[in-house]
This record gives structure tokens, sequence and C-alpha cells, in this order.
């Protein structure tokens, strides 16, 4: 699969062949970490300064690398594709290596960042117990009643939350057992079929 | 057993045969118990046709004085002689007694099980769904390719006001770490039982 790219894109990315490669390299590292923490155009303005262009120049540029990285990193394309997708803009052979080296460097990361923009409800984080063993109540005497008290630790967003909860101990088995029926799952033949096949 | 003024002369009048025959004794003594363990027992059937002679002042006092006496003996888990004692002081003659002791030996599991889950308890898992999925792609990463679960704890209040579920997803790897954190919870508690 080859990145389409629009006449507006070829044109900003056109600024990376009037640069030599040490700068390529330095946008390319700028744009993961914008990807990383979000932009700050003052150092597009640095740059600017720099190599005596208009700051919009700059920012057009990175942009332009931005993009080429993270539509390569979402369709996963091949080195291949990649390589024949920034053919279509007449760079140097030179400029050609490091575009795709920068894509290769960086693609697991960039993935994982855009993994993170998925919806998503609260994921297990870890879970603590505790066995409790209530002996009497306001309303009932000389009792003997286990129960398992659990702190479920839960991230959303970056945010931890705690949820206390408690069970018996006929729950808890019946919880056990239904979890490892779920785990088990992913071993049947079904499973398997579909896990080989969808690529 | 230390009750109320009060409970102690409700009981003494439930005592006297002169205010309750035995056949209403009896029926009393069947309504205070039914009215505690009935859940369905919303309006307490006093008006029984061998109760009907009886002011209804004295019927409402004697048989909160019953249904309290019974509490406080399943509250305390009070054997036989214990009850009986308090009776006797109550001035019952032996029949009544053996009849109370007999009723409420019938009762007395119902009575701790209906006790004990009297109280506030943290949410109480009840059940665990879960399900499978596949993740393919999202509308900002492709061929994400990976297994993933989604678990709901189906979750009681004590106060029985609903409350929403815990959902939460995980991977497999958390998964089993989430299992095997509540085998080691259930192992302890194998262990402790064995104590």
């Amino acid at each position: 699969m080859l990145l389409v790219l629009s006449e507006e894109h070829k044109e900003h990315l056109g600024f990376l062949t009037q640069v030599d490669s040490a700068v390529v390299g330095e946008f390319g590292r700028i744009a993961v970490e914008f990807l990383r923490k979000g932009t700050n155009p003052k150092i597009y303005e640095g740059a600017a300064r720099k190599l005596n262009v208009s700051s919009d120049i700059i920012q057009h540029g990175v942009e332009g690398l931005t993009y080429l990285l993270t539509e390569g990193s979402k369709l996963m394309i091949s080195e291949i594709d990649f390589q024949d997708s920034v053919l279509v803009l007449g760079f140097s052979e030179e400029l050609n290596k490091l575009l795709l080296q920068l894509y290769l460097d960086n693609r697991k990361e960039i993935r994982s960042i855009l993994g993170e923009l998925a919806p998503k409800l609260p994921s297990y984080h870890s879970l603590e117990w505790r066995l409790d063993v209530q002996l009497a109540s306001r309303s009932l005497r000389q009792q003997i009643k286990p129960a398992v008290t659990i702190k479920l630790h839960l991230d959303q967003n970056g945010d931890q939350t705690t949820k206390i909860l408690q069970t018996d101990p006929a729950t808890l088995l019946h919880l056990i057992q239904q979890l490892e029926q779920a785990l088990g799952e992913m071993k049947t033949n079904h499973c398997r079929r579909i896990v080989r096949n969808i690529k | 057993m230390e009750l109320s003024e009060y409970v102690q002369s409700g009981l003494q009048i439930l005592a006297d045969s002169g205010c309750f025959s035995p056949s209403a004794y009896t029926v009393l003594l069947q309504t205070a118990f039914q009215s505690l363990l009935n859940a369905q027992a919303d309006q307490v059937a006093l008006d029984h046709p061998v109760l009907k002679h009886i002011d209804p002042t004295v019927l409402k006092h004697c048989h909160a004085a019953a249904a309290t006496c019974i509490l406080e003996a399943g509250k305390h888990k009070a054997d036989k002689s214990t009850i009986s004692t308090y009776l006797e002081d109550c001035k019952f003659d032996r029949e009544r007694i053996e009849q109370f002791c007999t009723e409420y030996q019938k009762n007395k599991d119902t009575l701790e099980i209906i006790l004990g889950s009297i109280g506030r308890c943290p949410l109480h898992v009840t059940d665990v769904s879960w399900r499978l999925e596949y993740q393919i792609k999202t509308n900002q990463l492709h061929k994400t390719y990976r297994p993933a679960y989604l678990v709901t704890l189906n979750v009681e209040n004590s106060d029985s006001r609903s409350h929403p579920d815990v959902s939460f997803s995980c991977t497999m790897e958390q998964l089993q770490d989430l299992v095997g954190k509540l085998k080691d919870a259930a192992k302890s508690l194998e262990r402790a039982s064995q104590m």
C-alpha cells in the first residue's frame, strides 16, 4: 500500500531538499518529540532564525515530515512501500535513505502513541487482596463469616482509580473458575484459526 | 439476656392465661415469628379471630415484646436454658415456655441468617462476565491485531441501591495476573479454614 501525498504536502516536504541531512535528521527528531509531548512553536522560530527562512516554512516542513511518519506507522506500510511512496517526491538517494531510516527507527514508538488515542475503558492495573473473618456485628454476635476484601487498581486516561470490593469464598471460587475459562478461550481452535488468518 | 421494662411487662401480660388463652398465645407467638422471618409480612396479621376480644393496644404491646425477645435471643445465640430462665422470670408456665422454645428452635437458623445479613459492607461482588475480542484497527492505528478481554464484575450494594458494575479491559497477561492473585487468596482461605 502506498502513501498518497497531496500537492500541498509535497510542497511542504520540498523544503527538506534545501537543507543538509543533519538538519533533516534534526527535523525528524523534533517531529517525534512533538508527537510525544505536543508542539512547541518556539522551536520553529529558533530553527527559522538559524536557517534564515520564515518560521512558517519550518513548521510546514516538520508537519509534513510528521504526517509522513504517522501515516506510514498507522498503516504499517512495508519498507518497499515507504520507499516507493517517497520516490514520488523526487528527492536525492541520500534523502530517501534518511527518511526510510527515520521511519523504521521511530515506527514502533509512534504506533504506541497512536494506540493511546483509541477509545478506552478503564484498564486493569493490579489487585490486592485481604482475608477477613467477621466475628460479630450489631445485629448478630458470635459469627464466623469469612470474606475476601479486594482492592482493584484501574487506569483510565492516565489516572489511577481504586475500587474496594468484597466477596465471599463461594463467589471467589466461582470468579476464578469463570476467568480461567476466559483465559482458556484463546487456546481453542476457533480463536487460533482467527489469529492465524487475520493479518 | 437483658430486656427493657416495656418488653418485660409485655411478656408478663402474654404469660397471663387470663389475658391470653392457650390458643391466643399460640397464634400470637406464631405471628411474632412470622412477622420477623417472612419478608412478605408487611401487615402483621393480628386480626386473627382468636385475638379479636383482646384490646388492640395490648396486642401490639405483647407482639412487640415477643418479637424483641426473639430478636435478642437470636442476636446472642441464646440456648434453651437461657431463654427458659428468662421466660420463667416473666411468669411463663412450663407449657408456654416449651412452646416458645420449640418455635424458636424451628426458626433459629433462618433468624440467624436474617440477622447476619444486616449490616454494611463494601460493594459485594456477586458474579463476573467476560468478553474476548480481537482488535483489528482503530481510526488512528491500523493492523493492531491483538486479543483483549473485557471483564465486568457484577456488584451489589448492601443497601440494595443498585450500583453500576465495575468494568475494565485487560490483556491476556493482565488477566493471568488477576486470576493468579485470586487463586492465592483462595489458597490462603483454604489454609485458614484448616487451622
